[in-house]
């Protein structure tokens, strides 16, 4: 059967030996296949149960328009469009609209406040910092008017309307602490928030981009062993061979996805004895969360390589996961955002796994995955038109490409 | 008669010229790609010194993987091999010719991307650059020895890679083989990172002989 045939081709190359030890050693050095230190307890009475963010007007208002504001006198704005800090220094006409923006917010002479930049640093206490009682701004229209200065600035600033959450720290209650507790015991029955966690690292640090080599050099291999012409002449029609080969290497990548899952996972059960634990945890987030990255990853491999005979799907893939994981954590939502590659969650047992958050995301979620799920399958399937036609001789892989590079000057010159 | 002249001197040039054409313009293509799109990730213009190692060390010192791990592929293939390696000048050579080429090729996009920084008005001192190349000749050295060793230029992308993701997670542990030091204005580790990718260039160039002599 072609597609044992495929799957034994995958799993006893050297590569997927490599793969393997790469995936151990990348998830053991992020600490994610024990977490004995890691144990949840009930919350006491008169602890410090950390930080959270919330969206309180009241907190946020003040606090975004000081920042504005001392940025504003700086003309030096700090934005993280990819996740790294971009330092945006606006032109004149751009700092006006600025100036006239806070004055709107503040009430205050738009001049005056234009006259401030450049001004020796004030540490905010010394201006005014508020919202104008007389105009009983709303704080949707707030968030509109701090929307406006972010696009102003060429979006990934903290003024964004998904950012500004940013301003609102305040500290979580013993109530609040209880909550969270109670879902992570229960919603989650401690080893869903176990599986979230590995998942979270597994897919950004291994499954989002290793699977891509895999893929690359099982698809080179008819190439560089001569045998594509063979191939080509056989009775199998192209999705099958394409198809099989697909399946073939990503049951390889699920097969140490789902062990070292349960090796996590299970690390933990005896930490909670005589509680309701959900077993099937792991299984369900290896096959919700991680396989559509890995089915993404590999799909690309395919396509590419079936394209043009060239690893360039390597540094495709890698220049996507590149991205995708330096636009980090900024908020929730976006953690979850419809094109993430690797969806973030990164909540361990100090903050109870976060459940809420995501219950509050998983529709999100379930969108992400299914489309990530339908557009790898579309490569696939686009590989397999990319090797009908090369097998009808209608592309040549990578020769066209070739020959534009060495064809710029003759070689017998 | 042309052999002949060949036996007395080494058209080294013609070499260079015809194996970068052939073999690496595509890497050198791929590599001004990513050079190109660091602007849109990362802010380059208005930066201080340590904001502008940022983008440096740890997003173009990658061009060093896409350039250098490919230096033996064409090899790779077993009948090119068989009608290469006979010929009068020695793969050794045409390997060290390709290096060196390479590594211009690398200093030359490193030092452009520096001077376009510069114009974007951002602090970058030669020691940046300096630093940059260091990064990103001892990842391709990882690349050249995983390619050396495993014989196959796909799988020795992963080392350095690999390696590249280990600074996210170790950081400074590594001690003089950290990646990111020059975000806190730290040279030392360049110094080791360049020698020991000099170092491993020249191992990786000593396995190849290595194994051919085994063939």
């Amino acid at each position: 059967m072609l597609y044992l045939r495929e799957l034994k081709k995958v799993m006893f190359s050297f590569s997927y030996i490599l793969f393997v030890i790469i995936a151990v050693f990348a998830l053991f050095s992020q600490g994610v296949l024990d977490f004995a230190d890691n144990i949840i307890s009930e919350p006491v009475a008169g602890g410090n149960y950390g930080a959270k963010r919330e969206e309180i007007p009241e907190v946020i208002m003040p606090a975004a328009l000081q920042s504005l504001y001392i940025e504003f006198q700086e003309n030096n704005y700090k934005c993280y469009p990819v996740g790294f800090l971009k330092n945006v220094k606006l032109n004149d006409e751009e700092q006006m609209r600025i100036a006239e923006i806070i004055a709107d917010i503040t009430g205050m002479d738009v001049d005056e406040i234009y006259r401030t930049q450049g001004a020796v640093r004030s540490n905010g206490n010394d201006v005014f910092f508020g919202v104008s009682d007389n105009k009983n701004l709303s704080y949707a229209a707030f968030q509109e008017r701090m929307q406006e200065v972010d696009d102003i600035l060429g979006g990934g600033s903290s003024y964004a309307k998904e950012a500004l959450i940013g301003f609102g720290t305040v500290s979580v209650s013993y109530e609040d602490a209880c909550t969270a507790y109670g879902l992570a015991t229960g919603q989650d029955q401690i080893t869903g928030g176990y599986a979230r966690l590995f998942s979270d690292y597994a897919v950004a640090m291994v499954f989002a981009i290793f699977p891509v080599f895999l893929a690359v050099i099982i698809s080179m291999k008819d190439h560089h062993a001569k045998m594509s012409e063979l191939i080509y002449t056989r009775k199998a029609p192209g999705i099958r061979i394409v198809g099989m080969r697909y399946l073939a290497v990503l049951t390889a990548v699920m097969i140490p996805a789902v062990i070292l899952s349960y090796v996590s996972n299970a690390a933990v059960w005896g930490m909670y004895q005589g509680m309701e634990l959900d077993y099937f945890a792991p299984l369900k987030y290896d096959f919700g969360w991680i396989m559509p990255t890995a089915m993404m990853s590999i799909a690309v491999g395919m396509f590419f390589t079936e394209l043009t005979n060239t690893p360039i799907a390597i540094a495709v893939q890698g220049i996507w996961w590149f991205i995708d994981l330096n636009v980090g954590m900024r908020s929730v939502s976006a953690a979850y955002s419809l094109m993430r590659l690797a969806p973030r969650h990164n909540a361990d047992s100090s903050s109870y796994f976060r459940t809420q958050d995501f219950i509050d995301n998983f529709s999100n979620l379930v969108c992400n995955r299914l489309l990530f799920t339908a557009f790898s399958i579309l490569l696939v399937a686009a590989a397999a038109v990319a090797f009908e036609a090369k097998r009808k001789g209608k592309i040549n892989g990578n020769h066209e490409i070739k020959r534009i590079f060495a064809g710029i000057k003759n070689r017998r010159d | 008669m042309e052999i002949m002249k060949s036996k007395e001197y080494l058209p080294v040039l013609k070499i260079a010229g015809i194996n970068f054409r052939h073999h690496s313009f595509f890497s050198v293509i791929v590599s001004a790609a990513i050079l190109i799109i660091t602007p849109v990730i990362f802010g380059i213009s208005n930066l201080d010194e340590t904001a502008a190692a940022v983008p440096l060390e740890m997003f173009v010192s990658l061009i060093g993987i896409v350039l250098l791990t490919p230096i033996f592929q064409p090899e790779q293939n077993p009948e090119i091999a068989d009608v290469v390696l006979p010929k009068h000048v020695s793969a050794d050579l045409i390997y060290l010719i390709r290096a060196v080429y390479l590594f211009v090729s690398l200093m030359a996009l490193i030092a452009l991307f520096g001077i376009f920084m510069r114009i974007q008005k951002s602090d970058v001192p030669l020691l940046l650059l300096v630093g940059t190349m260091a990064n990103a000749v001892f990842l391709g050295s990882l690349g050249m020895l995983a390619a050396a060793l495993a014989n196959h230029t796909v799988i020795a992308y992963m080392i350095p890679l690999v390696y590249y993701m280990l600074n996210y997670g170790a950081g400074r542990k590594l001690g003089n083989y950290y990646l990111f030091s020059m975000r806190t204005l730290d040279f030392q580790p360049k110094l080791w990172l360049l020698t020991t990718g000099i170092l491993l260039v020249f191992a990786s160039l000593l396995i190849e002989r290595l194994k051919r002599k085994r063939r």
